[in-house]
């Protein structure tokens, strides 16, 4: 550790961390090389950022350089000087501090104690104290305003991690990692980025990772993109485009253009009327909700997230009880009935929260794929399962959306990154070409290509005549599938305009102000 | 009835209260740590054995000590399939039962009269007398452990690792903890204050072994420490309520009016009954390790 305030001899440009060589692989759980051969440094007094898509390899190579993983082969070298990492400890001993991206933190503890708890200090000691001041002194300094004294669980996202990077920022390191750090806080990204320029300008060395390549060109000095555990190249951020980096992180290809016809049919899939919905534990209660889809129609919810939106997917999923009013699906009253009876009208549901609900995270990836299919032919008869069939299915399901799995019958779900598990959901809820489908942030934690991918998909499902209930806070998104936009505020429908004449600003004032009227 | 009626319920109260707050405290470092021990009656059962053999051979204190060191060893060799061998808690639990359940029956063949052995006289445990009744000193430290154990688990950073590696370790595992043998060291410790436990109901308490003597106090212990939601200080009262109860119902299964109308094991089984009632009572508010259960690997 040196302490930057005692004068460090350091300067601007120094090669702080580098990787040479580096290889990882999991022997049992991938066939292939999970980081092949990778070189990276990282320099004082710059943001170097790490660009790559899901499974490219960005959160192991960080947890390499960190210590928290060893390295199958390669070298790690310190300010010059090549060194062994065999846990995080040793990586802060060596100035190398990580912010994960699930974050390390004890939730029922508070700041401090989470900061204690990282002390070398006796065990039978308690420097709550020390720790709560020096708290106060950092987060004063880096503008991070963290409270030592409130308990995880209490804050928010965005606090959540201030306090992950002030604990990391208490061993004093000279080399801060921070795992996609912005993708918890879409609305406290600035505040973050602001206070690691601030850094940077101070000395540091950080490697930022993301998957976003505007977040990559706005923060980076230096870009190395990474693909499939290959190094494709670093970039000065100033001499290189979004067009280079897209090609460095998917390979060649053309953006696609999305056509959309004009809707097919009249007749009216879901209707929804005058629905209301009691709140439970402070969500918002829905009221007066009325609204049709007819076949091959996307209807787009936008707005931000816990006006109601997602309650009212849970309703028409049959997952939460409604007071007053109807749901008709197909013509026939589904109000109140099961989420089963609901799935067997042909309603397919992409849900909100994809490790808990969308997938069962414990049991195998071939397992979560025939969750709903399991019971019918081809995939059991006389209620034994069909195995070789079910592989088969999972195998093209997989294939279909590039979700990077190595054995379908022992890989548990829960090691799956967020974006291949929304993958596998997306498969999943899509390939029986459902007549409705209710898709709650479908693209979240997905990367560009993927993201890409889903929309075309469901622009095929739509020209088939599959009608869509679509929330999302991705206006982009919104506007590119909807045929008509709702916005809702406060558990209640604000208005629902024709997607083909929306203009951005019109629905941005909409979510802005609640109310339909200038 | 008179005052030293009161007195002496009392202090039976407290001497039944004994095992169980010992035992659960034990339980409550290793619950804390996230190791679930369903062993704990079993280890109670043996180490009332070698507590007892141990106090024979060099008196009570050497006594207490085997007792204790049984526990240490059983929670060791528990610790180690849960955490670096990653086995299942439950399963290792089970087997600690069956295993002790087993061994005890088979000494008490050999040892004087089959079934029932019990503990000279001379090595037992000297009790301090009062006017109202004579106290074993483990009753001082049922009292004393749970304090302490409350202090080290929220007033001390091992108290901050020991529950970091049952909430979330990799968060511990990134601080620099290390995770199994923090797990390890927990379990073993609660196990050793169950060999305590036990080693005091054969040779301070009943002052003999049977194969029935642990009663159903190691799953009473267990379930008092879910009742305390991990607080040391409500496994004291939990403790106590069911060594009231115990001892109540002995009393009033001696009655000679009662003893002509309902059977005695009737009247026994009240006490299991009400502390099963007020840990169902309260279990919905009390929350859990994250972690509990759950072997941790890095990679």
């Amino acid at each position: 550790m040196v302490r930057r305030e005692s004068g460090s001899n350091t300067r601007v440009g120094d090669v702080l961390l580098e990787g040479k060589g580096i290889c990882k692989d999991f022997p049992g759980v991938w066939k292939h090389l999970i980081l092949n051969h990778i070189d990276i440094d990282i320099r004082a007094g710059e943001i170097h950022t790490l660009l790559g898509e899901n499974g490219a390899g960005k959160t192991v190579i960080a947890n390499c350089l960190s210590g928290f993983y060893s390295i199958t082969d390669g070298q790690i070298l310190v300010k010059g000087k090549p060194v062994t990492l065999r846990s995080p400890k040793d990586g802060i001993q060596h100035g190398i501090g990580m912010v994960h991206q699930e974050l390390a933190l004890v939730k029922p503890f508070t700041v401090a104690q989470n900061i204690a708890l990282g002390l070398s200090v006796s065990d039978f000691s308690y420097p709550i104290q020390e720790v709560r001041e020096r708290v106060k002194a950092l987060s004063d300094k880096y503008k991070l305003y963290v409270d030592p004294d409130s308990r995880v669980e209490d804050l928010s996202a965005g606090e959540q991690q201030r306090a992950e990077i002030v604990k990391v920022l208490y061993h004093e390191p000279e080399i801060l990692i921070l795992d996609e750090p912005t993708s918890l806080i879409s609305t406290d990204a600035e505040h973050l980025i602001t206070a690691l320029e601030h850094m940077a300008g101070m000395g540091y060395a950080i490697l930022f990772i993301t998957h976003k390549i505007e977040e990559a060109l706005q923060v980076g000095d230096r870009i190395t993109v990474l693909r499939l555990g290959k190094n494709m190249g670093t970039k000065d951020s100033s001499r290189t485009d979004k067009n280079e980096l897209v090609r460095l992180m998917f390979g060649e290809h053309t953006p696609v253009h999305l056509e959309r016809k004009p809707v097919k049919s009249d007749s009216i899939f879901l209707e929804v009327k005058d629905l209301d919905a009691p709140s439970t534990n402070g969500e918002p209660s829905l009221r007066d909700i009325s609204f049709t889809i007819r076949e091959g129609e996307i209807l787009g919810f936008a707005g931000i997230s816990g006006n109601g939106q997602s309650e009212l997917a849970e309703v028409v999923a049959g997952l939460r009880k409604v007071a007053v009013g109807h749901v008709y699906i197909g013509g026939e009253d589904f109000t109140n009935r099961s989420p089963g009876e609901i799935i067997w009208a042909g309603v397919a549901h992409i849900p909100e929260k994809r490790r808990e609900m969308g997938v069962i995270e414990p049991m195998t990836v071939a397992e979560n794929v025939v969750l709903k299919d399991v019971h019918v032919a081809p995939f059991s008869k006389n209620s034994f399962l069909n195995i070789p069939q079910i592989t088969q299915h999972t195998e093209d399901i997989v294939a279909k959306f590039g979700a990077l799995v190595s054995d379908l019958w022992k890989t548990e779900t829960r090691i799956l990154s967020g974006g291949n598990i929304q993958r596998l959901i997306l498969s999943r809820e899509t390939w029986r070409k459902p007549k409705l489908i209710i898709a709650v942030y479908p693209t979240q934690g997905l990367d560009a290509k993927a993201i890409e991918f889903t929309w075309q998909l469901f622009m095929e499902l739509r020209e088939h005549g599959t009608a869509f209930l679509l929330v999302s806070e991705d206006l982009d998104e919104i506007m590119a599938l909807s045929d008509r936009i709702a916005v809702m505020s406060r558990g209640e429908l604000v208005n629902i305009i024709d997607g083909a004449q929306a203009k951005r600003e019109e629905i941005g004032l909409m979510i802005a102000t609640g109310s339909s009227r200038q | 009835m008179n005052i030293n009626f009161f007195w002496g319920i009392f202090i039976g109260s407290l001497h039944a209260m004994v095992p169980i707050t010992i035992t659960g405290t034990g339980e409550t470092i290793g619950e804390s740590a996230g190791l679930f021990n369903i062993g704990l009656e079993g280890i109670l059962l043996l180490s009332a054995m070698t507590g007892a053999l141990g106090a024979e051979a060099g008196g009570a204190l050497v006594g207490l000590i085997v007792g204790a060191a049984t526990g240490f060893t059983i929670g060791l060799v528990f610790g180690l399939i849960c955490t670096y061998f990653r086995g299942v808690q439950l399963i290792g639990g089970v087997g600690i039962n069956l295993f002790s359940a087993g061994m005890v029956a088979f000494w008490l063949i050999h040892l004087g009269v089959p079934g029932h052995h019990a503990v000279a006289e001379e090595s037992r445990m000297v009790d301090i007398s009062t006017p109202y009744g004579s106290l074993s000193p483990l009753i001082f430290v049922a009292i004393a452990l749970p304090i302490i154990v409350y202090f080290i688990l929220f007033r001390t950073r091992l108290g901050l690792k020991i529950r970091a590696v049952g909430e979330n370790p990799q968060a511990a595992d990134v601080a620099g903890i290390k995770v199994n043998l923090t797990r390890l060291f927990s379990t073993a410790v609660g196990a050793s204050l169950t060999g305590l436990a036990g080693a005091y109901i054969s040779i301070d308490w009943i002052g003999s072994v049977t194969k029935e003597i642990s009663a159903g106090r190691g799953f009473i212990a267990l379930a008092t420490v879910v009742f305390s939601g991990l607080n040391p200080l409500l496994v004291l009262l939990g403790g106590f309520i069911f060594g009231f109860f115990d001892n109540l119902a002995v009393w009033i299964a001696t009655m000679p009016a009662v003893q002509k109308v309902v059977p005695w094991q009737f009247v026994a089984m009240a006490p299991y009954v009400v502390t099963l009632l007020i840990v169902a009572g309260v279990i919905g508010r009390v929350r859990f390790p994250a972690a509990m259960g759950i072997p941790y690997e890095r990679e």
